[in-house]
């Protein structure tokens, strides 16, 4: 195997030789066709992003959150405010109980550490995302019941939570279980999704995460005879938990 | 890209499209609800001209310097460590994918929705090399189960009823499937699930990439597009080279125009932003990253100022619903990858052979619908007025309509000979009227004729008659009853009186 990785490697290299070699034909061709020197210099782009008019919209907190909790029921998803994190805790393990939960996968971060997500269900098994390397996480996170996840940010006017990966926070663990549960701290509850949108812009290139995922419901299609069908490949329930 | 995809002219295809009920009905209800769902969620949205406008603005100034934004992205994805290819044909796209597939000895390959991909005829050059590829949206499981093409940009499947998808599915479960939907779309997801965490390789299209981040964004309601980019080892993005937007906030524009044009939505259910591989210590996310950028016509629009605006297209289908045409006869009719208007004008331009593609240029009303739906604002009924143009200046024009259209002008632009030709067909249409109306099929008749009745030449022409009704008109205003004489001169003094009081402010 070593040889063929290394063989790979070489490949690769080739490969990425030949990419520098094109690249400065493709851009020069598209200039030429464009009928004017290359462009090298950042031209001026007044017109980025939304209007003003929209940048300027707000919601008051109150009305970001019934906003968010109308949209998400809209879609089938099921929306909850909750006072503080015990009621967090409570409102899983009761669903976790009544679904008959047995499986739950968590992200690895102190939030829901805090949860003790283990000790209020004995009886279930509880994966911390990446916590041992012989797990197959992406394995382990299909075969859960539950997915706990906290949100990074979520923007009411279109029921958008966002979530960015980490080695602590899994991508699979928000998509392959059957059941989602998305914890918002009413703080990271913002009026458009142009904010997260925004604050990418400003972590820069090296600063973003491999994934950034921008969930607004259940998986769902038409494909059908325009029947609408939830949970098509990624969680058919999700729970997006509003605390504070 | 290689020919048409079905044979025939386009009206022999929508000849059959036109013949087949169940597809006319569901193209009908279903471009009807996503049209529905587009207005009101543009209108429940507001501004929504203010929007358009912004989206136009963004996409024009990205094509205006697109040596410069592309470039950029390539930079900073390779600076995010992936592997980006250049492909100025669909032939070397198709190439760069089966290198990659042969030196990653995959056996599957699951891949989430890509036109370009189709554009390509990918699927079977994997086969072709012992691959199997396995289509993962819903909809284009369906059609690749049945061997056909998509019929719609958004609802791939929409020309399939559900007895026929159980049937389909039935096969791939050895057992019979009811026909109902949550049990089809129940299957769909346990099969998949099984393709999504073995395969090889992931590969996607690419709706927008962010030039400074290099960042590539797909938009979805199932979740296929997160698995094909999340589980499988190496991930392949096939991306037209035109897909590029400056930034994220750029994309915030993008993201309320797309979903909302397609169908109706706030929001797709997933919006993903993919930066580079996984990161070493991520335990999900692929190892190996190429971004494969194709060109295959595209960079023909650049520079040409009746085309270049095609570049813009953000490929939500809305001109597909909102097109009379479209809406009779289906996707398949278009015989290409791109269907509706946005195909008719796409097609032949990717293609450069306006003379093979000639006709589809010819299936449109030029009503202007997909122009006022388009949420970029492609004028694409002047394109296929353009096309149609070009057409006839490369001498592919119809002869015969040609000569026709010479004999009319020598016809209509003299009185003397108008008048003799009315006479002829006054004589000559005796032979063929039958109930006030013509019905025979015979020669240039047929076409019209078949659906309809061509109404016979009145025995007296409007000339003729006009000294007549001219005096009638005259008598008749002098016989005018006292009470609407009354009346009308009651009008016109009001009329004074209003001008006075300054009521308009025009004064």
């Amino acid at each position: 195997m070593g040889d063929a990785a290394q063989e790979h490697r070489q490949w690769l290299e080739q490969m990425e030789a030949a990419s520098r070699a094109k690249q400065a034909s493709f851009m020069d061709g598209i200039a030429r066709k464009l009928k004017r020197p290359r462009v090298t210099e950042a031209p001026a782009h007044p017109l980025r992003g939304a209007p003003d008019f929209w940048n300027a919209f707000e919601l008051t907190p109150e009305e970001r959150i019934e906003k968010f909790m109308s949209n998400w029921q809209s879609v089938g998803g099921h929306p909850a405010r909750l006072a503080d994190m015990d009621a967090v805790r409570k409102f899983i393990t009761d669903k976790a109980k009544e679904m008959g939960a047995h499986y739950l996968i968590r992200q690895n971060e102190p939030e829901l550490a805090a949860l003790d997500l283990e000790g209020a269900l004995p009886e279930a098994e509880v994966s911390v995302w990446n916590t041992d390397a012989d797990v197959h996480w992406k394995a382990r996170s299909a075969e859960a019941d539950f997915g706990v996840v906290m949100a990074d940010y979520a923007a009411a006017y279109t029921g958008t939570v966002t979530v960015l990966s980490s080695k602590d926070k899994g991508r699979s663990v928000s998509l392959l279980p059957t059941v989602l549960m998305i914890i918002i701290p009413v703080g990271r509850l913002k009026t458009k999704m142009g904010e997260p949108l925004a604050e990418l812009d400003r972590a820069g290139r090296e600063n973003l995460p491999a994934g950034a995922h921008f969930i607004s419901g259940p998986s769902r299609s038409s494909d059908i005879e325009n029947d609408l069908t939830i949970g098509v490949h990624g969680p058919g329930i999700v729970y997006a938990l509003i605390v504070g | 890209m290689s020919a048409k995809t079905a044979a025939g002219t386009v009206k022999e295809r929508a000849e059959l499209a036109l013949n087949d009920e169940f597809l006319r009905k569901a193209v009908k209800f279903t471009t009807e609800r996503l049209r529905n769902g587009k207005k009101n969620a543009s209108a429940e949205h507001g501004n929504w001209d203010e929007w358009r406008e912004r989206g136009r603005q963004i996409r024009l100034h990205t094509i205006a310097h697109l040596d410069y934004y592309l470039n950029l992205f390539v930079e900073n994805a390779r600076a995010n460590g992936v592997h980006v290819h250049f492909a100025d044909t669909g032939a070397d796209a198709v190439k760069i994918a089966l290198e990659v597939a042969r030196r990653k000895q995959a056996k599957t390959v699951v891949k989430s929705k890509s036109m370009v991909s189709e554009e390509l005829h990918l699927n079977h050059a994997l086969e072709g090399i012992g691959v199997e590829a396995i289509e993962t949206d819903l909809g284009e499981y369906i059609i690749q189960l049945a061997g056909e093409t998509p019929s719609h940009i958004v609802i791939p499947a929409i020309h399939k009823n559900r007895y026929q998808i159980a049937d389909l599915l039935s096969e791939v479960a050895g057992e019979k499937l009811e026909a109902d939907t949550t049990v089809l779309a129940g299957f769909v997801r346990k099969k998949l699930r099984e393709n999504f965490l073995e395969a090889d390789i992931g590969m996607t299209g690419c709706n927008f990439a962010i030039a400074e981040t290099g960042s590539m964004v797909l938009f979805e309601n199932e979740g296929n597009a997160r698995m094909v980019t999340t589980l499988p080892k190496t991930q392949i993005t096939l991306m037209g080279m035109e897909r590029i937007i400056p930034s994220f906030r750029d994309l915030e524009v993008m993201a309320t125009l797309l979903p909302r044009s397609a169908t109706g939505q706030r929001m797709t259910m997933y919006m993903s932003a993919i930066t580079g591989p996984r990161r070493t210590e991520d335990a999900d996310g692929p190892d190996e990253m190429h971004i494969i950028i194709v060109d295959n016509g595209r960079s023909l629009q650049l520079g040409d100022p009746e085309f270049q605006e095609l570049l813009n297209c953000i490929r939500c289908g809305a001109c597909l619903n909102a097109c009379p045409v479209y809406r009779h006869i289906g996707g398949h009719a278009y015989g290409g990858t791109y269907s509706g208007p946005i195909g008719a004008v796409l097609t032949p331009a990717l293609n450069k052979n306006v003379a093979e593609w000639d006709d589809i240029a010819n299936a449109s009303s030029l009503c202007g619908a997909c122009y006022e739906a388009c949420p970029v604002k492609i004028p694409l009924h002047d394109m296929l007025i353009y096309l149609r143009r070009r057409k006839v200046e490369k001498g592919h024009g119809n002869k015969l309509e040609g000569a026709g259209m010479k004999g009319f002008a020598a016809v209509m632009g003299n009185a003397k000979r108008f008048r003799a030709a009315l006479k002829m067909g006054q004589l000559g249409q005796k032979l063929v009227v039958r109930d006030g109306g013509i019905r025979t099929k015979l020669g240039p008749l047929k076409g019209w004729n078949s659906y309809r009745v061509t109404p016979s030449l009145p025995k007296h022409t409007f000339r003729q008659s006009f000294a007549t009704l001219d005096q009638e008109i005259r008598e008749g205003l002098k016989e005018m009853s006292p009470d609407i004489r009354a009346r009308m001169e009651a009008a016109v003094k009001n009329r004074g009186n209003a001008g006075q009081g300054g009521g308009h402010g025009h004064g």
